[in-house]
């Protein structure tokens, strides 16, 4: 199976040099497949989130590097690596970090308004993202007043709104019910079976895990299965 | 990958998505308009009134003579002697030195204005000159001419106010109170125009004896000399020479009594201005707490975006928007309020304090312009510092990861 990203002996370290640095991640090396869904496992504090950050590119790695289609990324321009996420790559975000002010509508718009499509067109298919996941009562709401579930929902939502090749999601589940969960993944698998999207996802949640096509471990920053 | 960055689209999007963030921050921007609009409106209002108070003072003094000759005597302004006359028309250079007579007269209900007399002939033809643009209406005194008056605009405005059932025009009498209580009936003969509220907007000009006998001088002796030198000749070396050969002579030059009637009008408009730099900098503070990266909302936004696919000038862009909207906004309220407070309420607090005592004799009212350098000023000024304030620390945020703006890692 042809991988879409990989990582190889990568580090990331915080306070770096200084009496308090901390290895997130330590010469992790993984690859992500194209197509398939890769779940990384492992205790709180055990590096999930920062190697998600690695491979999404929102950070850059202490050493090492991140390949995309076999290009390393960890060194291009910030300019660049911008482009790859806004062209490639969604994020469902642990702490979701919608925008309280906004509407259900408007935040799911949001990564569409960096691009050369019309503000109406872009709420417009925010609104059918909305509906597919069961929120077209909830489409003018302000996040403030919508459940914690509602609000994963939005999150989802603006994840997907850039079409993108990679979906990268920590914590998917959380604040969801396990109906709502199961649905959830299921949508996404749907995605995976009939667009080639490829998922990577960080949970405590064993059914997520299981879900998974492929699993991998982390424990003090390292992958040890 | 690129290639989107100069959709028009792209563009109006950022600036839909900054209005929308100029009113989801009802708070921040209430409090960063208001503030912009009390330094605006103060800025304005002074500017307003120091432009007013030049352009006045440069038509009053382009109204007036070259030099002005007046006798000093233990640092008291005296009556000048017939025989200075001569002298000083001997000067090189003096084109005409003609003797005036002037002070203050009642006109009734307590109301002070000036009355001046001139030698009709001398004055005449200095002004004839310049042209007749000094009158509205009617016509300048003549040689011969007694108990006539050219009176400013607002001997007519105060006539009218006082409910008199005499409405000055051309042709009309008035009676001033001489100084021994007598009354003296004077004919109107023309109006000044009101380009000048300061000098001539209550003055009554009229010959040199019927001035003596409303202020009680002689005809003999007069109050000071006007000079209008030779074209081409220099002002200042013309009063030199005067200032040397006449002992007890003050010579004040145009450019000195411009100067000086500058220094009685506008100098509080540099306190006031100072005034207007700290509220301004409250403003900026204000901005900056509200938008720095203290301000979790507004750093966690600037990550989110970045890592949704914003650029760096994406995230600026959006920051200029807002901080234009808001500049814009607070300095056209601010420039709108100015006109208000300034042109139609006459600038309560702020005209008595930059004006002082001055404002009882600016029967016309406080002069008053609007000059383009001050409003593009008040606008660059306000738009500047809010700029700074709230692109900079995004700028900070915008250019630092987005795991770290986020996270806080």
């Amino acid at each position: 199976m042809a991988s879409v990203a990989r990582t190889i002996e990568v580090w990331k370290s915080y306070g770096q040099g200084g009496p308090r640095q901390v290895d997130a991640v330590q010469g992790v090396s993984v690859e992500i497949e194209k197509g398939r869904v890769t779940a990384i496992g492992g205790p709180s504090g055990s590096g999930k989130t920062t190697l998600l950050s690695l491979i999404g590119l929102l950070t850059r790695p202490t050493k090492g590097k991140i390949l995309y289609d076999d290009k390393d990324l960890s060194s291009v321009s910030e300019v660049y690596r911008t482009r790859v996420r806004r062209n490639r790559i969604g994020f469902i975000f642990q702490a979701q970090y919608l925008i309280p002010q906004l509407t259900a509508i408007e935040n799911v718009a949001l990564p569409k308004l960096c691009m050369d499509v019309p503000r109406s067109e872009a709420e417009r298919q925010a609104a059918e993202r909305l509906v597919a996941l069961g929120m077209s009562h909830r489409l003018g709401f302000r996040v403030a007043e919508l459940s914690g579930g509602e609000q994963q929902r939005v999150s989802i939502a603006r994840s997907l709104m850039n079409s993108p090749d990679v979906l990268i999601a920590d914590e998917p589940g959380a604040s969801m019910d396990e109906d709502l969960t199961a649905e959830l993944l299921s949508a996404l698998r749907g995605m995976v079976d009939e667009h080639g999207l490829t998922v990577i996802v960080a949970s405590h949640d064993q059914k997520v895990l299981d879900w998974a096509d492929k699993r991998l471990n982390m424990r003090d920053g390292k992958i040890v299965t | 990958m690129g290639g989107d960055h100069t959709g028009l689209r792209r563009h109006a999007n950022l600036a839909s998505y900054a209005l929308g963030n100029v009113l989801k921050y009802r708070t921040k921007s209430a409090m960063i308009l208001a503030a912009l609009v009390i330094s605006t409106t103060l800025l304005c209002s002074v500017e307003f009134i120091r432009t007013g108070v030049e352009v006045d003072v440069a038509s009053s003094v382009g109204e007036g003579p070259d030099l002005i000759v007046q006798r000093l005597v233990g640092g008291r302004q005296a009556q000048i002697p017939a025989a200075w006359i001569e002298n000083v028309s001997a000067t090189d250079g003096v084109r005409l030195a003609t003797p005036r007579v002037w002070g203050y007269a009642e006109a009734g209900a307590g109301r002070l204005i000036t009355i001046m007399g001139v030698n009709a002939t001398d004055y005449g033809n200095v002004f004839g000159a310049v042209g007749t643009s000094i009158l509205a209406g009617g016509r300048f005194i003549e040689e011969g001419d007694t108990r006539k008056m050219v009176v400013g605009l607002g001997i007519v405005d105060m006539m009218a106010a006082s409910g008199s059932s005499l409405l000055i025009d051309v042709g009309s009498t008035l009676s001033l109170i001489a100084y021994n209580g007598s009354l003296i009936e004077f004919q109107v003969v023309g109006i000044f125009t009101s380009e000048s509220r300061i000098y001539s907007y209550d003055l009554i000009l009229t010959d040199l004896t019927s001035a003596g006998a409303v202020l009680g001088t002689d005809n003999i002796s007069y109050t000071d000399i006007a000079v209008w030198v030779e074209l081409g000749s220099n002002v200042n070396s013309v009063a030199l020479q005067m200032d040397t050969s006449i002992s007890e002579a003050r010579i004040l030059t145009k450019g000195a009594m411009g100067t000086m009637m500058l220094r009685t009008y506008g100098d509080r408009a540099g306190i006031v201005a100072l005034l207007w730099a700290t509220v301004l900098l409250v403003v900026v503070l204000l901005a900056f707490s509200a938008s720095s990266a203290g301000s979790d909302e507004y750093r966690r936004e600037v990550g989110l975006l970045k890592a949704l696919g914003f650029d760096t000038v994406d995230v600026l862009e959006i920051r200029m928007f807002e901080a234009i909207t808001l500049g814009l906004l607070g300095a056209s309220l601010g420039i709108s309020s100015a006109i208000v407070y300034d042109f139609v309420l006459n600038a309560p607090l702020v005209a008595g304090y930059m004006l002082g005592w001055n404002l009882v004799l600016l029967n016309g009212g406080i002069p008053l312009a609007i000059s383009l350098p001050t409003v593009f000023t008040v606008f660059a000024v306000a738009l500047v510092p809010i700029m700074v304030a709230t692109v900079l620390p995004s700028w900070r945020n915008a250019i630092t990861e987005p795991d770290v703006v986020l996270r806080g890692v």
